[in-house]
C-alpha cells in the first residue's frame, strides 16, 4: 500500500468531515480501495463508476473532504485534551468495532476502562418515575462495576449519568454534536464531571460540529454498540430511545425494558418491547444476568431485594419530621411542593423547611422546579 | 417704577427662595422675563395680562422687565404667575403710592386663571419647608391650603388675585390655612393577609421581608396569587413616622399628586406596568420629575412580570437599590430624589408560566427557561435577598385550608423584629438586616456550632453559589429576630435556605451531581 499509518489516520479524519446521514457506504468504499488515503486520491468520476455512488454524491464527497483541514483538527483536539481514535488505533472499544458500521473516527475525552457496559436510554420528557428508576438502575450498575452508557440528553440520560457519577462508577456519554459543542448546554458541567470521575465523553462528529437533528439518531448506534445490553426506561413510540433499542437488536445485543404504568404515555415504548420479548428490568441484577458469561468476572451486583426504595438504614437515620414528610412525598405520584407538604401535615413553615432540607440533602427526595419527588 | 417680591422654587424635592423683581419703564410696550425661566414661566405673561385686567386693574402698556433671582438657577413651574402679577401691580402703583410693607415680607405662590382666580400648584409643601427657620408668612392658592398647613409654616390662602391685592392694601383679610382631617386616601382597601389561602411559604417570606427590609421576588405561575399577596404586603410594614411621612408627601407634592392636601400617612404602594420607560421608572424628563421609585419612597415598589420590564428599566434600578436615591443630571442642573423602597418583584417560573405546576405541563426547554431568567441580570438579582416559589392552590385543597393569620398579627411580630434591629444598628450605617455588609455582617451573623455545615451542604448538594451565602446569613438574622433569639440557630439557617429558590441549579440533580 505504501501509506503510513499516520497518513491513513489523517485521511480518515478528513473523510469524517463529510456530512452524511449514514456512514456505512464510506466504510464500504474504504474496503474497496484498501484505505481512506487511497479513496481520497481517486477522482469523483472513478468513485462513482466503481463504487456504485451517485456522481453528485461523489462530487460532494470530494469537495467537502477537500475543504477539511484534518491537521488543524488534530492539533485542536490535542490542545483540548481530546483523543482521536480510528478503528486502526489501540483504545478503540472492541465491542464498537464489531457493529455493522463503526464510526470512522471517535473523539474522546476521558478514557474507556476495560469494563462491561450497559446503556440506559429513555425520553427527554421523563416522568418522576422514569427519572428515579433510571437513576436507581444506573447507580446500581455503576456500583456493581458496569459502565453506564447514555447520550447526555435531558431527562432519563441525565438522570442515568448523574446517578452513575454519584455512585462513584463509570459512565460514558455518546454525543450527537462535536465535543466543543456539548449539547444540551446545561449539561456541560455534568460532562466535565463524568470525565473528572474517570468516565468518557465521546462523539463521532468533528469537534465544532453543532447539534443537527439528523445526527442524533445516528449516534444512538454508538450507545448500543458500546454496550452489552440496552435498557429502555421510558419513551413514547416516537422516542429516540426506541431507535437505540432497535440498533441494539440489529447489533445482536440484549434489549431490556423497564415496565411502566400502563396509563402513562411514556410507558408505551418499554411496554411494547416487553410484549415483544424484551426482558423486564427491575434492577441491576436483571440487566447483568443478560450479559454473556465471559463478562461477568469481577462484577458485584447488589442483592435484588435491597434495591427497591431507600435502604432501611437511610430511613432509620431520619428525624421523625423528615420521615413523616418523606412518607407524604413518596405517597404522591406527582410529587408535592413545599406549600402542599406544609398544608397536608398542618405544619408551620419552619418545620416543613427543616424536614425538606434534611430529605433533600440526604438525597432521599429530588427537587425539580419546586416539586419534591422521592428519589428511589 | 421698580417692585421687589419674594417667592419660592423647587430644586429636586427641596425648595429655595427666589426674588422676583419687576421693573416698568417707558418705551415701546414689551414684556421680558430673565433669570433662566422655562416655557411655563414665560407663558405666565399671557395669563398675568388677562388676570390683571379681569381683576379690575389696568395692565400698563409699557416696557416690563421681570427678573427672577438667583438668575443662574433654572426655574420651572406656573406658580410664578401670582408674584409677577403682584409685582406688575405694585410697580405700576396700583397697590398704593408706596408698595405695602407686607409685599417684601411675604412669599407668594400661585398660578393664575385668566379670570384672576388662583389655581393650586404642585410642590407647595417642599417649597414652604424652605421657610421653616425664617418665621415668614406665605400666601398660597386656596386649593393648596390643606397641603400648606402640613408644613407648619404660617400660611394664608387666597382664592383670587383680587383678594391678595385687597389684603396687601389692607382692604380685606385672608384666611389662614387650616389642616384638613387626615382621612385615608380614597380607593380600594388594601385587603388583609387572612384573605389569601394557602401559600404559607410566600407569606412567611413576606413577613421576613417586612421585618428585615429585604427585597423579595415571588416566582410562580399565573393565578398563584403573586399580585394578591404583594398588594397586601404594605399592611405588614410599620406606619411611617412624621419625618418619613413628610418626605413622602414632599415627593407626592412635587409630582403634583399631593393635591388631595394631606400628609401621606400610609406607606406608598406603587405598581407600574411593565411597559414603563426607564425615565418614568426612576425619574427624569427635560425638567426632572421624580419617577415611580421615588414615589415608592418609604413604601413598596411592586414590579409584576419582572423580566418583561425593559432591560434599561431593570438596570436603572441599580442606583436606587444601592444608594436609596436617584440622581437625575441635566446640563444646567442635577437633582437627587430619595428612593428608599422595598422591592417586591414577581415573575413566572418560565416563559409559558407552568414550570413546576402541579397539573399543567410546561412547554419550555431548559434553555428557554434559562434565557427568561437571565433577563433579570445578576447585579439586580444580587440585591434581592428573598426568592420564593408560589404554586396555585388545588381546588380540592381550597376548602380544607383554614384562613390565614390576619395582617395585624403578622405586623406585630414584624414590629418586634424591627425594634430589635433599631437597637442593634443604633448609630451604625445599616438600618435593617438587609443592609448589613462586611464587618457588620460578620459581627451580627456569627453562626453557631453545626450551622456552618448547613451552608456547606447547601453549596455542595443543592448547587448554591458562594454569593448566596451572605443572603442566607442576612435572612437567618431576620428569622432569628422574628423569634426574638439573640443568636442565629441552626434551624434559622435551614429555613433561610428555602428562600433562595432561584439559586438552586435548574437542572434536576441527583445526589448533588
Amino acid at each position: 500500500m505504501g501509506v503510513s499509518a499516520e497518513a491513513e489516520k489523517l485521511a480518515r479524519v478528513r473523510l469524517n468531515f463529510f456530512a452524511c446521514y449514514k456512514s456505512d457506504w464510506l466504510l464500504r468504499l474504504i474496503d474497496l480501495y484498501g484505505g481512506a488515503a487511497e479513496l481520497l486520491k481517486r477522482p469523483p468520476a472513478e468513485i462513482a463508476a466503481e463504487g456504485g455512488v451517485m456522481p453528485e454524491t461523489a462530487e460532494r464527497l470530494a469537495a467537502q473532504t477537500g475543504a477539511a483541514d484534518p491537521e488543524k483538527e488534530l492539533l485542536a483536539a490535542e490542545k483540548a485534551g481530546v483523543a482521536v481514535l480510528t478503528v486502526l488505533d489501540e483504545g478503540y472499544p472492541e465491542l464498537l468495532k464489531k457493529i455493522y458500521d463503526p464510526p470512522l473516527v471517535i473523539y474522546l475525552r476521558g478514557e474507556f476502562k476495560p469494563v462491561p457496559a450497559a446503556a440506559i436510554v429513555g425520553t427527554r420528557k421523563a416522568t418522576p418515575y422514569g427519572l428515579r428508576t433510571a437513576g436507581r438502575l444506573a447507580g446500581e450498575l455503576a456500583a456493581a462495576g458496569v459502565a453506564v452508557v447514555s447520550g447526555l440528553a435531558r431527562g432519563v440520560d441525565t438522570a442515568a449519568h448523574q446517578a452513575a457519577v454519584a455512585a462513584g462508577g463509570e459512565t460514558w456519554a455518546a454525543l450527537g454534536a462535536g465535543l466543543n459543542v456539548i449539547y444540551p448546554p446545561e449539561n456541560r458541567k455534568l460532562a466535565d464531571k463524568i470525565v473528572e470521575k474517570g468516565g468518557a465523553v465521546l462523539s463521532e462528529f468533528p469537534l465544532d460540529q453543532g447539534p443537527l437533528p439528523q445526527n442524533f439518531p445516528r449516534r444512538n448506534r454508538i450507545i448500543s454498540g458500546l454496550s452489552l445490553a440496552t435498557v429502555v426506561v421510558e419513551g413514547g413510540f416516537q422516542s429516540g430511545a426506541l431507535i437505540t433499542a432497535r440498533f441494539a437488536l440489529d447489533q445482536g445485543r440484549e434489549v431490556l425494558a423497564v415496565p411502566g404504568p400502563v396509563d402513562s404515555p411514556m410507558s408505551r415504548g418499554p411496554n411494547y418491547f416487553i410484549k415483544n420479548g424484551a426482558y423486564p428490568a427491575e434492577n441491576a441484577e436483571d440487566i447483568i444476568a443478560c450479559f454473556p458469561s465471559e463478562y461477568l468476572f469481577g462484577l458485584r451486583p447488589a442483592k435484588a431485594e435491597a434495591a427497591i426504595g431507600p435502604s432501611e438504614a437511610a430511613l432509620r437515620n431520619l428525624s421523625p419530621d423528615a420521615l413523616e414528610a418523606y412518607k407524604a412525598i413518596a405517597g404522591d405520584e406527582g410529587g408535592l411542593n413545599a406549600d402542599e407538604i406544609t398544608a397536608r401535615l398542618a405544619w408551620q413553615v419552619q418545620r416543613a423547611a427543616a424536614a425538606l432540607f434534611e430529605l433533600e440533602t440526604t438525597s432521599l427526595v429530588l427537587s425539580r422546579n419546586g416539586r419534591y419527588n422521592k428519589a428511589y | 417704577m421698580l417692585s421687589k417680591l419674594r417667592t419660592l422654587c423647587l430644586k429636586g424635592i427641596d425648595g429655595f427662595q427666589v426674588n422676583a423683581e419687576v421693573y416698568i419703564a417707558a418705551g415701546l410696550p414689551a414684556y421680558v422675563v430673565v433669570g433662566l425661566p422655562d416655557a411655563a414661566v414665560k407663558e405666565a405673561k399671557d395669563r398675568v395680562v388677562a388676570a390683571v385686567r379681569n381683576s379690575g386693574f389696568d395692565f400698563p402698556s409699557k416696557r416690563i422687565t421681570v427678573n427672577l433671582a438667583p438668575a443662574e438657577i433654572k426655574k420651572a413651574g406656573t406658580h410664578f404667575d401670582l408674584p409677577i402679577a403682584l409685582g406688575v401691580l405694585a410697580a405700576s402703583g396700583k397697590l398704593g403710592k408706596k408698595p405695602p410693607a407686607a409685599l417684601e415680607d411675604t412669599f407668594f405662590i400661585g398660578e393664575l386663571a385668566l379670570d384672576g382666580a388662583l389655581r393650586p400648584v404642585a410642590g407647595v409643601l417642599p417649597m414652604l419647608l424652605a421657610l421653616k427657620e425664617l418665621g415668614k408668612t406665605a400666601v398660597v392658592p386656596a386649593g393648596n391650603s390643606a397641603e400648606a398647613a402640613v408644613s407648619g409654616i404660617k400660611c394664608l390662602s387666597a382664592a383670587s388675585l383680587k383678594e391678595v391685592a385687597d389684603w396687601l392694601t389692607g382692604a380685606a383679610e385672608l384666611k389662614p390655612c387650616a389642616a384638613q382631617e387626615n382621612k385615608p386616601a380614597a380607593g380600594a382597601p388594601a385587603g388583609d393577609f387572612s384573605e389569601v389561602k394557602g401559600q404559607p411559604f410566600a407569606k412567611r417570606a413576606l413577613e421576613i421581608a417586612a421585618a428585615g427590609f429585604h427585597n423579595i421576588i415571588l416566582v410562580g405561575p399565573p393565578g398563584a396569587g403573586k399580585s394578591m399577596l404583594a398588594r397586601r404586603f404594605g399592611a405588614l410594614l410599620p406606619s411611617m413616622n412624621f419625618d418619613e411621612a413628610l418626605e413622602t408627601t414632599k415627593l407626592y407634592s412635587v409630582s403634583g399628586l399631593g393635591l388631595a392636601g394631606r400628609l401621606v400617612r400610609e406607606r406608598p404602594f406603587r405598581e407600574p406596568h411593565h411597559t414603563i420607560s426607564d425615565a418614568a421608572l426612576i425619574g427624569g424628563g427635560a425638567s426632572p420629575r421624580p419617577g415611580e421609585v421615588s414615589l415608592a419612597h418609604n413604601g413598596v415598589l411592586f414590579l409584576d412580570e419582572f423580566p418583561e420590564f425593559s432591560r434599561p428599566a431593570i438596570e436603572a434600578l441599580r442606583e436606587p437599590l444601592e444608594a436609596w436615591k436617584v440622581t437625575v443630571s441635566r446640563v444646567k442642573e442635577s437633582v437627587a430624589y430619595p428612593a428608599r423602597f422595598l422591592l417586591v418583584a414577581a415573575m413566572n417560573p418560565c416563559p409559558c408560566g407552568y414550570l413546576g405546576h402541579p397539573t399543567r405541563d410546561c412547554a419550555c426547554t431548559p434553555l428557554q427557561v434559562h434565557k427568561y431568567r437571565a433577563k433579570v441580570s445578576g447585579p439586580i438579582l444580587d440585591r434581592i435577598d428573598l426568592q420564593v416559589q408560589l404554586s396555585p392552590v388545588k381546588y380540592a385543597d381550597w376548602e380544607a385550608i383554614p384562613r390565614g393569620e390576619p395582617s395585624a398579627v403578622i405586623a406585630a411580630r414584624v414590629m418586634k423584629a424591627i425594634e430589635i434591629q433599631r437597637a442593634r444598628f443604633k448609630g451604625g450605617h445599616a438600618r435593617a438586616n438587609a443592609f448589613m455588609a462586611g464587618a457588620e455582617l460578620r459581627r451580627h451573623c456569627a453562626l453557631p456550632e453545626g450551622a456552618s455545615s448547613v451552608l456547606e451542604t447547601a453549596m455542595n448538594k443543592l448547587g448554591f453559589s458562594a454569593r448566596s451565602l451572605d443572603k442566607i446569613l442576612k435572612i437567618s438574622r431576620t428569622i432569628a429576630d422574628l423569634e426574638g433569639a439573640a443568636a442565629i440557630k441552626r434551624e434559622h439557617v435551614i429555613e433561610a435556605v428555602q428562600y433562595r429558590m432561584l439559586d438552586k441549579s435548574s437542572v434536576p440533580t441527583f445526589g448533588g451531581i
